[in-house]
């Protein structure tokens, strides 16, 4: 018995929070996998830099993505809109500059205040008409594909410096050898997209941590009645998350624009479960109130590890890949639902 | 059968979770035609060893001897299928399903493979009746009350034949009338032959009802006695473990300055002329039948629903329009009625829980201040005495008690003036009502006005300076001296006068 109980938990106690088990999950199983890689690949590039950079590089635009649908999912909801708009997104840019002249830069800007605000007319739905998240988004999936299949139903590759300049930029990166800065070898370059990705994560944690819109969302997903009750802004606060999903939606489809320099009414096809699996794999409950931004990151790049390990073997056929994915969404709800159960059982007694 | 006069015997139950030892070496026996009570505090084990009963749990050790023949209890329907029935606290039904399907889910009536209806309404209707209860086979469970769901689960109980009937906290959510119903469908049960278990924190059950009761505490037995072998301290003291000296620690305070006034506050269909005053230092009751319209006006009040005439005046200032937060700024506070569901996050801890409606006052620009945060739930936890190693700890993981603390605490976090409580100690256990009181004790000496809304008669008389007694939306009487008050005088200005 201490005589004198503690102000907080010892920082051991907080580090140990069963609520952060699935984040460390994934985090785990990604070192794994990595080491797996390291060992068998290792001697023909798999552990360099440049690999590594190369698993935020192959899946920025989901993880841009996956930022926004952490916090929806966290609210309890889903949104199945977000590739289409994104898609919505490139078709804009695209054919607002080859076909109508108008510059980037606008059609960049109009982009994301039409992502916001169909985020923010889906949220209304939700809320205020009690429309389920599923439907409502669904609707706002096929309405965004629709729209982007009138524009043009063919691919328009997209030819204007700024886009070309946004897409080049590339930070390379450098180490110290004997008092000199060189470049690492194999070159390493950190695209324009890793760095939005990193700095939305970053973005998401300090909103969801530490701000009391973050502990309203987290409310909200724990027990939406309660919050209600409590005197939280429950409707502003979800509206909020589906507008900040719609923006995160049309930065992803510029992050796409900057890869493939093209706008196509089919692109991005399914990535919205791209999305939503990220999340999940990286300890977001699909029920709400659990999630974590760094646990997203670490799901986008379980998803970029193992298409590379595939790789890097050679011989294996990509569709593995998916097999494995899918492995591993079975693996961690079934880890979720246990811990859930667990923590469950703990209170019952 | 020779030897035994029981029905059920269940002798050394033991189960162990994770961590835990749940139940250890308990005995429980039941005889046909009696209805036996099991009492207990919160976390005693009584819901682990209903459910070991059940088939829910299978126990670790110990035997359970139904009619003379040991048994193993695989799942929930082997329990069914032997005759063993329960009946829960918050009905377990199927909302938007009809009544009969309801009562028949699991052996509906069959032509080939289709349903036969009219066979399962007319059945439904034949149980109903006999147990009088006036409800439409085809209506659908939702839009019955609590107290007519539970009618449907006692028929669903005697449509597979039960012998033995669980009812788990059955009149918690009942108001006095509807319980007394039950009570009387309770004993003619008996009387037929059924074997009753019934668990309850209300003495009045255990003493109105039961033949003999068994006390668990901390997952032990402690005893079995015929009721009139026992009264109410002898109980209380057995649950509990030690003395408690005053259930009812009532403090004289001073009245001050009137805080909350309601005048003619009428909103149509729910409640209708309200004349009410709550004043600073005074515990006021606020009782009735359960649908009197005591919530919905409370309701009003805080800014859930609109009134549609009349004024509410709020330390002197006339409010309208106002939305719960708004109130809440103004200085009320409300207590909801299910507590643990609505009024707390569960898988949160203390701190976050108790932080969550003021984080206003935690804040440095938009970022939350964790040093200001914890500053102010370590200040609750020490003021409420909340039992829990620091205000890190899940509030899952507290008891029942602990969790209306913290659910005070988050209230008197944003300081209020005035506290409604909403039926402050259903379904707590005899200790924690006990903590409630002095809680509400200390608040009005603090110069608090506190609004209580129960239907516990004895915590209405002995806790409250003055008295509202509503019945089918008006205030039908008010008491100012609650001394020589008994229980009948309220009941009689609480019955409908229309009947």
């Amino acid at each position: 018995m201490s005589q004198k109980t503690e102000k907080r938990q010892s920082l051991f106690s907080r580090i140990m929070n069963p609520k952060y088990i699935m984040v460390y999950a994934t985090v785990i199983i990604f070192l794994i996998i990595y080491a797996y890689g390291a060992i068998r690949y290792g001697k023909i590039g798999f552990t360099t830099l440049r690999t590594f950079v190369n698993f935020f590089t192959d899946n920025a635009y989901y993880g841009i993505s996956a930022v926004g649908m952490t916090m929806v999912l966290i609210t309890g909801g889903i949104d199945l809109s977000v590739a289409s708009v994104a898609s919505l997104t490139g078709m804009l840019i695209a054919y607002g500059y080859e076909r109508m002249g108008i510059s980037p830069v606008i059609t960049m800007l109009f982009s994301i205040l039409v992502g916001i605000g169909l985020g923010a007319l889906m949220g209304s739905a939700i809320h205020y008409l009690n429309v389920p998240p599923f439907i409502t988004t669904l609707t706002g999936n096929f309405l965004a594909r629709g729209i982007c299949s009138l524009i043009s139903r063919e691919s328009i590759s997209i030819n204007h410096p700024l886009i070309d300049a946004l897409a080049g930029f590339k930070i390379t990166l450098y180490h110290m050898v004997d008092g000199e800065w060189v470049k690492i070898k194999p070159i390493t370059k950190i695209d324009l997209t890793v760095i939005i990705f990193i700095v939305m994560i970053i973005l998401g944690t300090i909103v969801l941590q530490h701000t009391r819109f973050g502990r309203n969302v987290y409310a909200i997903g724990g027990s939406e009645s309660s919050a209600k009750l409590m005197g939280l802004p429950v409707g502003k606060t979800k509206v909020a998350v589906y507008a900040i999903n719609g923006f995160c939606s049309a930065l992803a489809g510029i992050a796409y624009v900057l890869v493939v320099k093209s706008g196509w009414n089919m692109a991005l096809q399914g990535g919205e479960l791209e999305v939503i699996s990220s999340a999940v794999i990286g300890g977001t409950l699909l029920t709400g109130g659990v999630g974590y931004m760094i646990g997203t990151m670490f799901g986008v790049l379980l998803k970029s590890v193992i298409p590379a390990i595939i790789n890097f073997n050679g011989t294996l056929s990509s569709w593995w890949g998916k097999i494995a994915t899918g492995a591993l969404l079975l693996l961690f709800i079934v880890i979720q639902r246990a811990v859930v159960s667990y923590t469950g059982k703990k209170k019952a007694n | 059968m020779p030897g035994s006069e029981y029905i059920l015997e269940m002798n050394g139950i033991t189960k162990i979770f994770p961590g835990v030892k749940a139940l250890d070496n308990v005995h429980f026996n039941l005889k046909a035609g009696e209805i036996h009570a099991l009492v207990g505090e919160n976390g005693a084990g009584k819901s682990t060893f209903i459910k070991t009963l059940t088939g829910v749990h299978q126990p670790d050790g110990g035997e359970i001897i139904l009619n003379g023949e040991k048994v193993v209890m695989t799942d929930p329907i082997t329990a069914q299928e032997r005759g063993i029935a329960a009946i829960y606290q918050h009905a377990a039904s199927y909302p938007d399903l009809s009544v009969a399907e309801n009562i028949f889910i699991g052996h509906e009536f069959k032509i080939g493979p289709f349903i036969d209806w009219p066979k399962m309404n007319r059945e439904a209707k034949k149980l109903l009746d006999s147990i009088d209860a006036n409800l439409s086979p085809t209506a659908s469970v939702g839009s019955l009350t609590v107290g007519q769901q539970q009618l449907v689960e006692i028929a669903k109980a005697l449509s597979m034949n039960a012998k033995i009937l669980i009812m788990d906290e059955p009149t918690a959510s009942l108001s006095q009338r509807e319980a007394e119903d039950l009570y009387t469908i309770a004993r003619r049960l008996r009387d037929q032959g059924v074997g009753i278990i019934l668990i309850s924190h209300r003495f009045e059950d255990i003493f109105g009802l039961a033949d003999r009761v068994t006390v668990f505490r901390d997952a032990q037995y402690i005893g079995t006695w015929k009721l009139e072998e026992v009264d109410q301290p002898f109980l209380v003291h057995h649950m509990v473990g030690r003395e408690i000296t005053q259930l009812f620690p009532k403090k004289e305070t001073v009245v001050g300055e009137e805080l909350l006034k309601l005048e003619h506050l009428t909103r149509t269909g729910f409640y209708r002329d309200i004349n009410m005053t709550v004043r600073s230092g005074e515990i006021v009751g606020l009782t009735g039948l359960v649908g009197a319209g005591r919530t919905e006006v409370m309701e009003s009040v805080f800014g859930v629903t609109k009134p549609d005439s009349g004024r509410i005046i709020f330390r002197g200032e006339e409010v309208k329009d106002q939305t719960p937060t708004q109130m809440m700024a103004r200085g009320l506070g409300m207590l909801p009625e299910n507590r643990q569901k609505e009024g707390l996050l569960l898988a949160w801890s203390i701190n976050h829980n108790i932080s969550l409606s003021v984080l206003n006052k935690c804040q440095d620009g938009i970022f939350i201040n964790r040093g200001k945060e914890y500053e102010l739930s370590n200040k609750m936890k020490e003021l409420l005495a909340i039992k829990a190693p620091n205000t890190d700890t899940h509030t899952g993981a507290l008891s029942g008690g602990n969790q209306q603390k913290v659910v005070v605490a988050k209230q008197l976090a944003a300081e209020p003036q005035v506290i409604i409580l909403d039926e402050p100690t259903k379904g707590v256990d005899v200790g924690s009502k006990a903590a409630i009181y002095e809680i509400m004790s200390d608040l009005a000496s603090q110069g608090l006005g506190i609004l209580m809304i129960s239907s516990e008669l004895p915590e209405v008389i002995n806790m409250s300076d003055r008295i509202y007694v509503m019945s089918e939306g008006k205030v039908t009487k008010e008491f100012t001296d609650t001394k020589s008050l008994t229980q009948d005088d309220i009941l009689h200005a609480a019955m409908p006068q229309s009947k």
